[in-house]
């Protein structure tokens, strides 16, 4: 390849980013406009009786005041769970829930009129956590009326394949483990923000910090009871999202509402508290892991029981149970597999989708025990691990596909270079590696809304003046994909980047992508974008080829210049496009996605399928204060298989960002609740790891060439997490030979164990 | 938030007079923690007061017996001074154990010393108290720590001050008198709610004195990250003239904690014993109770091997 692609490149936003011009959607400012706070519940299950608004409607300077029964459309970001309303309907579910929004002059105004409202509220037993909620209640006490069996069961997800349990119980050693994990959130730097302006035409405008915009252009639509085709969600910059802005949000809602009422733009920008309260973050996870092996190594089982505490609405939680189960599939061939997984609602703030969706727990609780199996055959863990793989193209139990597959390069590149097989169990006392390895999907084959379009639609438009314009929804939330579109354009038509320019995420100009979740960006929005490239080039080919009477395929396209190899044509990019557009004008070309058909005929088969899979091995050093059980993680050596990297930069960020957000999972981050509360909503009291916490980190990519990637590439957003968390934990017994189960692995616990050890 | 006046004095006096003509003010150093009481409707005042333009409040000045501090010197600026870094490297190390470069770069030797007291329950938004009901240092009479209604455990968590303890430094406080000079021991009451002494009459914390002796001095502070936190156990010590030693915790309780004595009259069990007695420390940070109290011994053995060198 001659352009960009494989090449070390900036993302074409970053000047922006570091100067502060980059607009995000706090910074959009239109005249005459309100701005919205919310009056928030401060019980977590109770009944509203009554809500007194006359005073606040008195307060100069508020100008509308809505509620709950303004807007009783029911929503959730999976149609198969719209549990959840824009405001408390007739009773509140956790502390924090919107109950009532006021629309004023300035913020300070809506914030004293919020303190002005009555409400009446008659506390309801609460379910704070999820044993609680698996036990029968009365109706009355439900936290939704939908659960089944007079519980609060939100979803039972449960796939088995063959007999695990009996092959479990047949094998030569067997090991069962009750993990815990506390939930975590997000952490995005840019706090949620949406401008609503509702035009004279009776369209309306959203501006929002949205991995989604054609999820939210589609739910604006349900609730407020308008056309799709008045709605236009505009995706600004956006300061990251990592699954945390991949829902419909209740506040894009009730701004967009308030805006139609008033007929004024209207501002909302949460505080960092309200970031955390909306939360849609990992879920705080309980979970029985047993799996089996025979004296050679080789997995004969897995089985595993699991409860998720999904707060109080759905959000992706059917995805994420099943999720939990299904990417247990990899990176290991294990033929006889099951799982179980209730989600469970509570009355606090909802779980949701978050960075490595689903599987990074499981994924902590697997690699740890294929340690435990290793030290139990005295078998090296990286050996054990090799016997295991899956080969490239195959499928697993369940039907995933898995087409190309890295694992076992990432596996030797990290091995080599910790020096593992001198320094593993060799180290002082107190210091240790660890292994582990994973693996991700490459975006969901199937769309959450079933319908018959592509998943992605891009435009590719060539006018008079030689740019390159691209029309994507697809969304960039920090990863890269803008850059990543006018990297694969540029290299198809030979043209430098300066001279390719996109229009994105806007659900009026730009054709429908489906959201940046599912690390499904690079793998269909850049075919996408390829295929609509390609069609451009043979465009100009056509035209060309024909004016001067030259074979078709001699022609070729690189830095800025249309040839052919015996310089018969050689002509500069913007003499091409004269002739291209002569006597007709600017062309648009389409290139589109659509998955293949995938898995199987059995309920609960569409979970997990991918068109593609990301692998990855990484190897973490750890020393232990044996005296104070404070972890530092000193190293990281981390190998994914990205099939391969269109921009290596990128692909390197990523996987560096996966260790520093694994790393916080791993020993410090963690939702403190109190009552249903959160005790540490802010950036003091949750501990997102700082770069004096952060280690060395020594990347490798591995690029095993995908055959339906784009030039070769899949997923490198999400899958590198995965890894992180049991590479530490296993470092942690390496080095002090205790093994923990429960995250976060804090000093407290860690000198418990040592202490019970001894 | 509602403030009617933002006042900028440009000397202690003005500030006082300031004070003295405008009821519930609140005096403003450095702002980096005192920012987010005022977001979080924990203080409310009418008028604020400024001190960062006094420029007397920001001299280091040294002479052979001692380095006086102003209080308005930033945190960053102290540990940059050859002076300090020279005498009181302890100082520095605790200076630099505050916040991040850039706090350090705003916040203040005299905001740090006088530190609002923390606890979970109380560092809260208005609605977060207003769901969870009652905090005694807030509104209700029940201590959400303790579940009863005695007494208010919040800690303090100047790391200064733990390293100041153990350099028997003094205070200069300005106020509507004659103002005064005392202990820095005396600036703190063992209390959750009222935690500072003798900043009455409008008093100013205007000075840090602190005297020039030799000694061998120590500080650890226990924490989750390695920078930002607050303390969850600090640590000073030093050793002087013949086996003396000071030693000032923090973190732990309502007021930092000194213990004093003679090394050929007291053994590390019998510090500890004080430790303990001396610390009320209760569940209100986000690190364990259990193990903050157990890190006390822990730091203590560590300080005990250190001088064993």
């Amino acid at each position: 390849m001659s352009g960009p692609i494989g090449k070390r490149t900036p993302y074409i936003e970053a000047v922006q980013k570091v100067t502060g011009q980059a607009q995000f959607a706090e910074d959009f400012h239109f005249s005459n406009m309100l701005y919205v706070k919310f009056l928030r519940s401060p019980h977590t299950h109770a009944k509203i009786q009554n809500i007194n608004l006359s005073k606040a409607k008195k307060l100069a300077g508020v100008c509308a005041i809505s509620i709950g029964r303004d807007l009783p459309i029911p929503f959730g970001v999976l149609p198969i769970s719209p549990d959840e309303t824009a405001m408390a309907v007739n009773k509140v579910r956790y502390i924090g829930e919107i109950v009532a929004a006021v629309a004023a002059e300035s913020e300070k105004i809506a914030h004293e009129a919020c303190s002005l409202i009555e409400v009446d509220y008659e506390p309801i037993r609460d379910f704070l956590e999820p044993d609680d909620s698996l036990i029968d209640c009365s109706p009355d006490e439900q936290i939704h009326s939908h659960s089944k069996n007079g519980t609060n069961v939100h979803k039972v997800a449960e796939l088995y394949f063959n007999d695990p349990k009996k092959a479990i119980q047949n094998s030569d050693i067997s090991c069962t483990r009750t993990f815990k994990f506390a939930g975590v959130t997000h952490g995005f730097t840019e706090p949620h923000a949406t401008v609503a302006q509702w035009n004279d035409d009776e369209t309306l405008k959203v501006i929002t910090a949205t991995q989604v915009p054609h999820y939210l252009q589609k739910y604006l639509s349900k609730v407020l009871e308008i056309p799709l085709h008045k709605i236009r969600v505009i995706k600004p910059v956006v300061g990251g999202g990592f699954g945390g802005k991949s829902d419909p949000f209740p506040h894009e809602i009730i701004t967009s509402y308030l805006s139609i009422k008033t007929h004024r733009p209207v501002k909302c920008v949460f505080t960092r508290e309200e970031v955390f309260i909306s939360n849609h973050g990992r879920h705080p996870t309980k979970m029985t892991l047993s799996v089996g092996a025979d004296k050679q190594g080789k997995i004969t089982g897995l089985d595993t029981d699991i409860v998720i505490d999904g707060g109080s609405y759905g959000s992706f939680g059917v995805v994420t149970s099943y999720y939990n189960g299904v990417l247990l599939q990899g990176p290991y061939r294990i033929n006889e597999f099951g799982f179980t997984t209730t989600r469970t609602y509570t009355n606090k703030p909802q779980c949701g989708a978050m960075r490595g969706h689903g599987a990074v727990n499981p994924r902590y609780a697997m690699e740890v025990i294929i340690d435990e199996l290793s030290h139990s055959l005295k078998m090296d863990p990286c050996d054990f691990r090799e016997k295991n793989f899956l080969p490239a193209n195959t499928l697993t139990v369940g039907q995933l596909r898995i087409t190309s597959n890295g694992v076992l390069d990432c596996l030797k590149a990290v091995r080599e270079k910790s020096a593992w097989d001198e320094r593993y169990g060799n180290m002082p006392d107190g210091r240790g590696l660890g292994i582990a390895c994973g693996f991700f999907i490459s975006g969901s084959a199937l769309p959450i809304n079933w319908n018959r379009y592509p998943q992605t639609v891009v435009h590719t438009k060539l006018d008079f003046d030689g740019r390159v314009v691209i029309f994507s929804g697809a969304s960039d939330i920090g990863q890269g994909s803008d850059t990543m579109l006018v990297q694969i354009t540029a290299e198809e038509l030979g043209i430098t980047m300066d001279r390719v320019q996109v229009e994105v995420a806007d659900t009026k100009l730009t054709p429908v992508d489906l959201g940046s979740y599912s690390s499904r960006v690079t793998f269909m929005v850049g075919n996408a974008a390829k295929s609509s490239s390609i069609k451009l080039r043979d465009e100009l080919i056509k035209t060309i080829s024909k004016e001067k009477n030259i074979k078709p395929e001699s022609i070729q396209f690189e830095n800025n210049r249309i040839f052919t190899e015996d310089k018969s044509l050689n002509m500069s990019w913007d003499e091409g496009v004269e002739i291209c557009l002569a006597g007709r004008g600017s062309i648009v070309t389409m290139g589109y996605y659509i998955s293949p058909q995938l898995g199987g005929k059995f309920k609960g088969s569409g979970a997990g399928l991918s068109p593609s899979y990301s692998f990855g091995a990484f190897i973490s050093e750890v020393s232990v204060d044996k005296k104070t059980g404070a972890v530092k993680v000193e190293k990281v050596w981390g190998a994914h298989d990205c099939g391969k990297a269109l921009n290596p930069l990128a692909v390197e960020g990523q996987i560096e960002g996966s260790i520093h957000m694994g790393l916080g999972q791993a020993i410090s981050e963690e939702l403190v609740y109190e009552n249903g509360q959160f005790l540490n909503s802010n950036f003091i009291d949750y501990k997102i790891p700082s770069t004096l916490d952060t280690p060395d980190m020594d990347v490798t990519i591995i690029e095993s060439d995908d055959k339906e990637g784009p030039y070769g590439a899949k997923e490198a957003g999400e899958g590198p997490i995965h890894p992180v968390l049991p590479a530490i934990g296993n470092a942690i017994f390496d080095a002090v030979r205790v093994r923990m189960y429960e995250l976060p692995i804090t000093p407290d616990k860690v000198l418990r164990a040592i202490k019970e050890k001894i | 938030m509602s403030v009617k006046s933002y006042l900028k004095p440009q000397s202690v006096t003005d500030a006082l007079i300031m004070a003295k003509t405008h009821a519930n003010y609140l005096y403003f150093a450095g702002g980096t923690d005192i920012q987010v009481y005022l977001k979080q409707q924990l203080i409310k005042p009418d008028h604020i007061i400024d001190l960062s333009d006094i420029g007397e409040l920001q001299n280091i000045a040294s002479n052979d017996e001692n380095i006086s501090i102003g209080s308005m010197t930033t945190l960053d600026a102290i540990s940059k001074n050859n002076s300090i870094y020279k005498d009181f490297p302890l100082i520095v190390e605790a200076a630099q154990s505050i916040g991040t470069p850039v706090i350090r770069k705003t916040a203040t030797v005299g905001g740090n010393i006088l530190v609002n007291n923390r606890c979970n329950f109380y560092n809260q938004s208005f609605g977060w108290r207003q769901a969870i009901g009652s905090c005694l240092r807030d509104v209700g009479d029940l201590c959400q720590v303790t579940k009863t209604s005695g007494k208010c455990f919040s800690r303090n968590v100047s790391d200064l001050a733990a390293a100041l303890f153990c350099l028997d430094a003094k205070v200069i406080i300005s106020n509507q008198n004659e103002g005064l000079e005392l202990s820095i021991v005396d600036l703190y009451n063992q209390d959750g709610i009222d935690f500072h002494k003798h900043l009455d009459h409008d008093g100013i914390l205007t000075k840090i004195i602190l005297p020039i002796d030799a000694g061998s001095t120590w500080f650890k502070k226990l924490r989750i990250r390695n920078t930002l936190d607050f303390s969850s156990l600090t640590i000073a010590a030093k050793v002087y003239d013949n086996r003396n030693f000071r030693i000032g915790l923090n973190g732990v309780s309502m007021s930092p904690v000194l213990i004093t004595g003679n090394l050929d009259m007291i053994d590390l069990e019998g510090i500890k014993s004080l430790a303990r007695k001396s610390c009320k420390t209760v569940d209100n940070d986000m690190m364990p109770l259990k193990y903050r109290r157990e890190m006390i011994d822990v730091y203590l053995d560590q300080w005990w091997v250190s001088i064993q060198k």
